[in-house]
């Protein structure tokens, strides 16, 4: 009778049964394969008594695999096993709990711009905007995502793999710094069209629409340049642009070192080489026109 | 409720007008696209009388006899190039100081490449500003000489000549910043949170597309948009045309901004403002704007969206001289170079300006100062070429601005 305490659900029970079973199987397996060669071989020419190399590996294969069948089927191999299998749904749970968390964040967002579909766009204002996909999704990935690029490399190569982790990392940042600030851009067109509707709708009420098409255009380019001007100077835009352009240097500097990696190998000279080169010679100059001032 | 009215009808047929006359209009447009268009840029002849590593000095040709004893030296900004002073024949600044007696003198600064990157204010403005300073004096036996800089090239002069007054005789600054405490335009309050360090650190000189990117972005509905749209209603119009390739030839024709310039200017000028508080150094000494003893013209543009007015008006109140004079003109920031009205506007007001401050001292000239790796292409030729002092009986040639 198993101890219902430490294995509630009878999993180690379950497991034993299921290893026993195997082992049931794959033992006479084996032992026909095995005869089946033998057979085969009485009907080869005399004096070939070695079986064929490939066929006797499997022969291996198929009893190492009864051996071990065997050997998980004693209750404390399944109990260890099923100790250290243990602790995989809770690093699973994690996961998927800030998974979900993320999601529904997202979610949350989505629908509270969709409850916004319809209202009245006023005119050369910009509140509000900080509520953005790309800037959740860039909060969410440096909170929850960020850490999993951070995690040591080990052996040999552990330098370039923390390079390209690196890489791959700033990338991902800059990435989302720069949907947001594309998606900024975009605003004043969406925020602009809008009031071009409710202003035109205004002018046809009043019967003052414009004839000439071009008017509609000088209309909403002014419009336009007047969203575009607010905007700049919201500190959400100044701050969207520092991180992008923060992020895209970060990402180009991971890039080039990772680059300048792969180019040591290479008969050529890496900028940063060159770099000292040019600072060396800039010293120098200066050096020598101080020394001919003198 | 009435109902609205939307003359849909009277739209339609506009509509259909404009169509034909689009299709005219392309014709006649393949016709000039597919011709001869003349969009060279910077056609005034000139000599390059002295270079030293990327940077020359030219020296134009004179298209009159020469009416002012003193030489001006035009410092251009080190974005974007110094071609917008000589356009085309007809709307040059150039032309108009040539035709105006003026012996002018131009710094180009050339195309900085990557080992460029650790030259800051120090070295273009004590090192190759101050060379050229030099050589020119050597040149015309001169104590002092005349100095315009325009845009980042008047911070650069600003700062020389209140290092260097005894070199220089008459400053004039246009739509030069030297007050970076506003938030009125967009560089200053993007400026202010930019990390310049990491983005020197990363990749040494501001790339040029990325500065063309930039200024694009000040206002993309009318220099992205509104701007290609006026092409394609004008295209037809072969002068247009040609004025527009060439505006766009100059426009992004950038070079790379050296990294410690940019560093310097950012950090100093647009995050400290200590030019205007007489804080900043350079080369170790400190920039006393109270040491700016001579005359200055100060020259803005009203609807300057890159150096607002508000850049531009404290100047003249924190420099040492007696003699100031603020203009404040009705356009943009290269409105005053491009614009054939505001060049008639402005370029004889600087010469009448320099005209009447162009008596000589008579001390003795300085000796011609010789610098190492100095490639002085031409001086030979130059040197032949030396001018003497312009004769005072020469008819004097006045353009009312």
């Amino acid at each position: 009778m198993t101890d219902k305490t430490e294995d509630p659900f009878g999993l180690a029970a379950m497991a034993a049964t299921w290893m026993k079973s195997m082992g049931e199987f794959w033992g006479p397996l084996s032992d026909q394969w095995s005869g089946g060669q033998e057979q085969r071989q009485a009907g080869t020419k005399p004096g070939n008594d070695e079986p064929p190399k490939g066929q006797a590996a499997l022969a291996a294969a198929l009893k190492n695999w009864q051996a071990i069948s065997s050997a998980m089927a004693t209750p404390e191999s399944m109990a260890a096993l099923l100790k250290s299998s243990g602790t995989m749904p809770e690093v699973l749970m994690s996961l998927a709990q800030t998974s979900l968390g993320s999601f529904l964040e997202l979610q949350q967002n989505m629908l509270q711009r969709l409850g916004r579909l319809g209202e009245s766009a006023e005119a050369y204002e910009f509140i509000d905007i900080d509520e953005n996909i790309f800037r959740i999704w860039s909060d969410i990935y440096e909170k929850e995502f960020h850490r999993f690029f951070q995690i040591p490399q080990l052996g040999l190569l552990r330098t370039y793999q923390e390079k390209l982790s690196r890489v791959a990392d700033k990338y991902n940042l800059f990435q989302s710094n720069l949907s947001e600030f594309l998606r900024l851009l975009g605003l004043p067109f969406s925020r602009s069209l809008q009031v071009m509707q409710e202003k035109l709708g205004r002018m046809a009420e009043a019967g003052e629409l414009p004839d000439d098409t071009r008017d509609y255009y000088n209309l909403w380019v002014r419009v336009l340049e007047g969203h575009f001007m607010t905007l700049f100077q919201t500190p959400e835009y100044v701050e969207t642009l520092s991180r992008t352009i923060n992020s895209l240097a970060d990402f180009s500097a991971s890039r080039d070192a990772a680059l300048e990696d792969m180019l040591s190998s290479l008969p050529v000279a890496k900028k940063s080489e060159m770099d000292e080169l040019g600072r060396e010679l800039y010293e120098i100059k200066k050096r020598l026109r101080k020394l001919e001032q003198n | 409720m009435s109902e609205v009215k939307i003359p849909v009808d009277l739209i339609l047929s506009k509509l259909a007008e404009d169509a034909e006359k689009v299709q005219s209009r392309a014709q006649k447009a393949s016709e000039v696209l597919l011709g001869d268009l003349e969009t060279s840029l910077a056609q005034t002849p000139y000599e390059v009388v002295y270079q030293e590593d990327r940077v020359k000095l030219k020296h134009y040709l004179p298209r009159t006899e020469i009416r002012y004893k003193t030489p001006l030296l035009v410092t251009y900004a080190l974005i974007n190039r110094e071609t917008m002073l000589d356009l085309q024949p007809g709307r040059s600044v150039v032309e108009r100081f040539l035709d105006a007696g003026i012996d002018l003198y131009m710094i180009d600064w050339g195309y900085p490449s990557r080992k460029d990157r650790f030259q800051g204010f120090d070295d273009h403005i004590n090192g190759y500003m101050d060379h050229v300073i030099d050589y020119i004096r050597g040149q015309h036996a001169v104590e002092k000489i005349n100095l315009m800089g325009i845009c980042m090239g008047g911070t650069f002069s600003v700062i020389y000549a209140a290092l260097n007054p005894q070199k220089i005789k008459n400053l004039v600054t246009t739509v030069t910043p030297t007050n970076f405490d506003t938030k009125k335009g967009l560089l200053h309050v993007w400026m202010e949170n930019i990390d310049v360090d990491r983005v020197v650190d990363t990749f040494g000189n501001l790339p040029a597309d990325v500065m063309n990117l930039g200024f694009l972005l000040l206002n993309p509905a009318r220099l992205m948009i509104d701007k290609y749209v006026g092409f394609m209603e004008h295209m037809d119009n072969k002068t247009f045309v040609e004025n527009f390739v060439r505006m766009e030839k100059w426009i992004f024709d950038s070079p790379d901004l050296p990294g410690e310039v940019f560093r310097q200017f950012i950090k100093d000028c647009y995050q400290g403002n200590k030019l205007l508080k007489s804080k900043m150094e350079v080369g170790g000494q400190r920039v006393d704007l109270k040491k700016l003893t001579m005359p200055l013209l100060n020259i803005y543009g009203k609807y300057d969206h890159l150096v607002p007015p508000e850049a531009c008006d404290q100047l003249v109140n924190k420099v040492g001289s007696k003699d100031t004079e603020d203009i404040c003109l009705d356009t943009g920031h290269i409105g005053i170079y491009v614009s054939s009205k505001y060049q008639a506007k402005f370029a004889p007001k600087i010469a009448n300006w320099l005209k009447a401050r162009d008596k000589i001292s008579k001390k003795r000239a300085p000796r011609k100062r010789k610098t190492a790796g100095a490639k002085s292409v031409g001086a030979k030729k130059a040197a032949t070429k030396k001018k003497t002092a312009p004769k005072r009986a020469a008819k004097r040639k006045t353009a009312s601005p």
